[in-house]
């Protein structure tokens, strides 16, 4: 018999006190890999919400809210003094406007009487979105709670973007994505024109690329048509903006100008310099807060199981590390014996060492086992605690309104802490396993040592 | 031949030092069956373990076939308890979780002896000293003392070593067995050429001793052959 099987089979010698080492460290691990897959899920996400919040700064003029006013339209000089900020990668320059059906009336606040129609922006277009109760209501609201609406529908959105080389330029009107689905992109340094309309705006009115149609009394050719995702953004319109500046006599005006970040840690630093160097005449916004908020509840469970893994991994060395000392005081004798007929410590100390890892394998299967079926409940308690503990430090309520607000962008924190599901794979059972068996040398060191100072004179006398 | 010149061993206790072993000089030849006898604390035991290389004296030689194991390193010495000693204990001292021959496998696997050799030899050891062939697979406790006492003389023999140390071989052994284990010892004395030192109270095995060795406070008070 070898030293490594007589370190093996000595693993169960005493099987009441296997059973228990086994249960007690499986415990342990399960703790320390329950808190790795934790870790792991929670960083997974954060890195998610992150990207998703992705690396735009919205700048707008001050305390403008959609078309109904606030503040003063930006200018070319401030689209190039944000250019000229560092860690800026682009600028999309943007100019929106509402083009009103010919003949539709407008509520003035007044009486239906006082309705008047819109002499410049319109056109010859039908919106493919229909106001609903919703819409109407709004418009009975605005119109002194009349119910008749005359021949209102709902004013079609254009767009005119400076740079159309990303669907960062259109991040504005919500669009993830910017399908070309026949013709092509137009070139958005050009004054003509020319336009790209949406595919529901398209079916609406049965436009197809070359057809034309009427804006602001002028002719408008169709040079694409495109797919953007939701029904809103696929009833608008893309021109140049130089053209949607000409048509609407607003020449350099520009509302909204989307800036790139060259990384989402450098967020926060650009819109500041944004905010220092154009003053109270902008709002500057992006998803860094919200996306910090969000984030706040998972960092704390990030930080949570990540003292949680040192300490399971601290308390199995320990339990190991006291369970060999304990072996070896035990074995004192037996291990002098050893030594009288001509083991060397070497092989002393290989044999209890292998009788560790055995005991540490063991309970790492065990650990595995339990920490599968622990991983999903014991982080929805601590998601459920981070959540409190969050809303708590906000001061009621918060934490709902976070929720809520996480649910705006995607990925959101709400979702991200609800669907928080930790994966098992093979990295991680093989950290698992790594664990393990660095536990069971960590835990068998001091007890070598001591199995090396055992003197075999010690055996005689203690006969 | 083994020969002791001028050894000592000091103990410190508290801020003093006990002489254990003090200034003692012997010689024992080959495959002769010597008994150190003495009372409790007279320092046979400390006599022993300096024989064995488990302990090193304070000064003195220690020689066995000629050479001064108290100048040898700790490797060596690990190697001359592996082929030349064998131990054999008051009390058995088997490795519990191991069968009998198991037991007398051991100190050839740390000589690095191919398990078929061990397992031929350690059956003829065994079957030697009058273990049965269906009790080889037995472990120490289903065995009884002077069986468990047979497996350990067999396990001091596994590597045919040249000295074989027993320390109160009897000392756990009703009379019967003690003499039958005292009469084992004489005959491996004999026939392997094995020099056997027992340290013992028993006044029997000194009497079948062919040298005695009488210790009193760690000093050598009388020999005879």
């Amino acid at each position: 018999m070898g030293t490594i099987k007589r370190g093996f089979l000595n693993a169960f010698r005493n099987s009441i006190r296997t059973i228990s080492i086994v249960f007690i460290l499986a415990v342990s691990i399960s703790m320390a890999l329950v808190m790795l897959m934790s870790l792991k899920t929670v960083q997974a996400k954060i890195d998610n919400v992150k990207s998703s919040i992705g690396n735009i700064v919205t700048v707008s003029p001050a305390g403008v809210r959609g078309f109904e006013g606030g503040g003063e339209l930006l200018t070319d000089q401030k689209a190039s003094d944000i250019s000229a900020i560092p860690n800026v990668a682009s600028v999309t320059k943007t100019l929106s406007d509402r083009l009103r059906k010919n003949g539709s009336t407008i509520p003035t606040g007044g009486p239906q009487s006082q309705n008047n129609t819109i002499a410049n922006n319109t056109t010859n277009l039908d919106s493919s979105i229909s106001p609903g109760s919703f819409g109407n209501r709004q418009r009975a609201n605005e119109n002194g709670g009349s119910t008749s609406l005359g021949t209102f529908s709902v004013p079609i959105m254009l767009t005119g973007v400076s740079d159309l080389s990303s669907v960062t330029g259109l991040s504005s009107l919500g669009i993830s994505k910017f399908d070309i689905l026949s013709g092509n992109k137009i070139d958005s340094n050009s004054s003509d024109n020319l336009a790209m309309i949406g595919t529901a705006l398209a079916a609406k009115n049965n436009l197809s690329v070359g057809s034309t149609f009427l804006a602001y009394g002028q002719t408008i050719t169709v040079t694409g048509i495109f797919d953007a995702g939701s029904e809103f953004a696929n009833a608008t319109i893309v021109m140049p903006i130089k053209t949607v500046q000409n048509l609407s006599g607003q020449a350099g005006a520009i509302n909204t100008v989307i800036v790139e970040v060259n990384s989402i840690d450098n967020v926060s630093a650009v819109q500041t310099a944004i905010k220092d160097k154009l003053g109270s005449t902008v709002d500057v916004s992006s998803q860094q807060d919200a996306s910090n908020q969000a984030i706040a509840p998972l960092q704390n469970i990030k930080n949570i199981s990540f003292y949680s893994l040192v300490g399971a991994l601290v308390a199995g060395s320990i339990i190991i590390f006291l369970t060999m000392v304990m072996i070896v005081r035990e074995r004192r004798r037996e291990i002098g014996v050893l030594k009288a007929i001509g083991a060397s410590n070497f092989i002393i100390a290989t044999q209890f060492t292998v009788e560790s890892l055995v005991l540490t394998l063991i309970s790492s299967v065990v650990g595995m086992i339990l920490g599968l079926a622990l991983s999903n409940p014991i982080l929805s308690v601590l998601v459920n605690n981070a959540v409190s503990s969050n809303q708590t430090t906000a001061g009621g309520g918060t934490g709902r309104q976070l929720l809520r607000l996480g649910a705006g962008f995607g990925n959101s924190a709400g979702n991200a802490l609800r669907n928080l599901h930790t994966n098992v794979g093979a990295e991680i059972i093989l950290y698992g396993l790594g664990a393990a068996v660095l536990v069971a040398i960590l835990g068998s060191a001091i007890p070598a040592f001591i199995i090396s100072k055992i003197r075999p004179a010690e055996v005689l006398r203690s006969e | 031949m083994l020969k002791i010149m001028s050894v000592s061993k000091k103990f410190k206790s508290g801020d003093s030092f006990v002489n254990a072993v003090d200034n003692i000089s012997l010689e024992v030849a080959d495959g002769t069956f010597a008994a150190i006898v003495g009372k409790s604390g007279s320092g046979k035991t400390t006599l022993l373990s300096l024989l064995g290389a488990l302990d090193r004296p304070t000064s003195g030689q220690i020689l066995v076939d000629d050479r001064d194991i108290c100048r040898l390193g700790d490797r060596k010495l690990i190697d001359y308890r592996r082929n030349k000693i064998g131990f054999v204990f008051q009390g058995y001292n088997l490795v519990p979780n191991l069968t009998a021959i198991e037991n007398v496998m051991l100190p050839m696997e740390f000589a690095g002896l191919k398990k078929t050799e061990r397992k031929k030899r350690a059956a003829r050891l065994l079957k030697e000293v009058g273990i049965t062939e269906e009790k080889f697979n037995r472990k120490p406790t289903r065995l009884s003392g002077g069986e468990q006492q047979r497996v350990a003389i067999a396990r001091a023999l596994s590597n045919k070593p040249s000295l074989i140390l027993a320390d109160e071989p009897t000392g756990n052994l009703d009379s019967a067995t003690g003499k039958v284990i005292v009469k084992l010892l004489e005959n491996l004395a004999k026939t392997e050429n094995t020099t056997i030192v027992a340290v013992t109270h028993d006044e029997s095995i000194s009497k079948d001793a062919k040298q005695t060795f009488r210790l009193r406070d760690g000093k050598l008070v009388s020999t005879s052959s």
